[in-house]
């Protein structure tokens, strides 16, 4: 089970500048549907990548699904190399993401973000209207159902 | 209307997104929407955690289970 509270707030602690998007986010604005991860879209300047690193160091981040005893190790040159990365730590399941199908970067997302208070943090999330427009743009078939019921939640929190 | 490309990594697939939204749309549970909406953020998500751990004993039961 993935313990988003501590995930995020080992994100927040060291001031990682991320966006909150996907499940977790979607769950933030009212959606009913389960998520098993947290998925968050990081800046890729240098400093807030050795943030990152810093945050993610005690947790033990790990590539998930690979077989153990690679030799793999999230510092800052695996992530200035890399671009997404999806890990088990020992918090749980996190999505590192430098970039998303349909809204690009987190520079590129930022103006359709808000502030949210969650688990009493300060955290970054995409907002409702951006996240049905990058689920769009991606296309993806499986998001279908997902874009279906953020829009029935759009079209309930407008009446 | 709106078209989505690049089905699962197969650029080129076009195919229009809305009818398939629609009719989804139609199955959506909208009283657990609002419910929700009603909720602020921070309890959305702790509501999250309380149904994450209602799967996972779900999952445990489930193996119990079939281990008897």
């Amino acid at each position: 089970m993935t313990d988003f509270e501590g995930l995020l707030r080992a994100l927040t602690s060291v001031g990682v500048d991320f966006i909150l998007v996907g499940g977790v986010a979607a769950r933030a604005h009212g959606s009913a549907r389960l998520t098993q991860d947290l998925d968050v879209v990081y800046s890729r300047a240098p400093d807030n990548v050795a943030r990152l690193v810093a945050a993610l160091e005690p947790l033990e981040a790990y590539l998930r699904g690979a077989p153990p005893g690679l030799p793999f190790v999230l510092d800052v040159a695996t992530v200035t190399r890399g671009l997404n990365f999806t890990l088990t730590t020992r918090l749980g399941d996190l999505d590192l993401l430098g970039e998303i199908t349909g809204g690009g970067r987190y520079e590129d997302l930022l103006t359709g973000t808000l502030e949210l208070s969650l688990f009493g943090l300060r955290c970054r999330c995409l907002s409702l209207e951006s996240l049905i427009h990058v689920k769009r743009a991606a296309g993806r078939p499986r998001d279908l159902e997902a874009i279906a019921e953020l829009e029935a939640l759009r079209e309930e929190r407008d009446r | 209307m709106h078209s989505g490309h690049e089905a699962d990594g197969a650029p080129g697939r076009v195919f229009d997104l809305d009818p398939v939204v629609e009719a989804y749309k139609k199955d959506v549970d909208r009283t657990l929407l609002r419910e929700n909406l009603r909720r602020t953020p921070d309890e959305r998500l702790r509501a999250l955690v309380d149904l994450q751990r209602f799967a996972d004993e779900l999952r445990r039961a489930g193996r119990e289970a079939r281990g008897r």
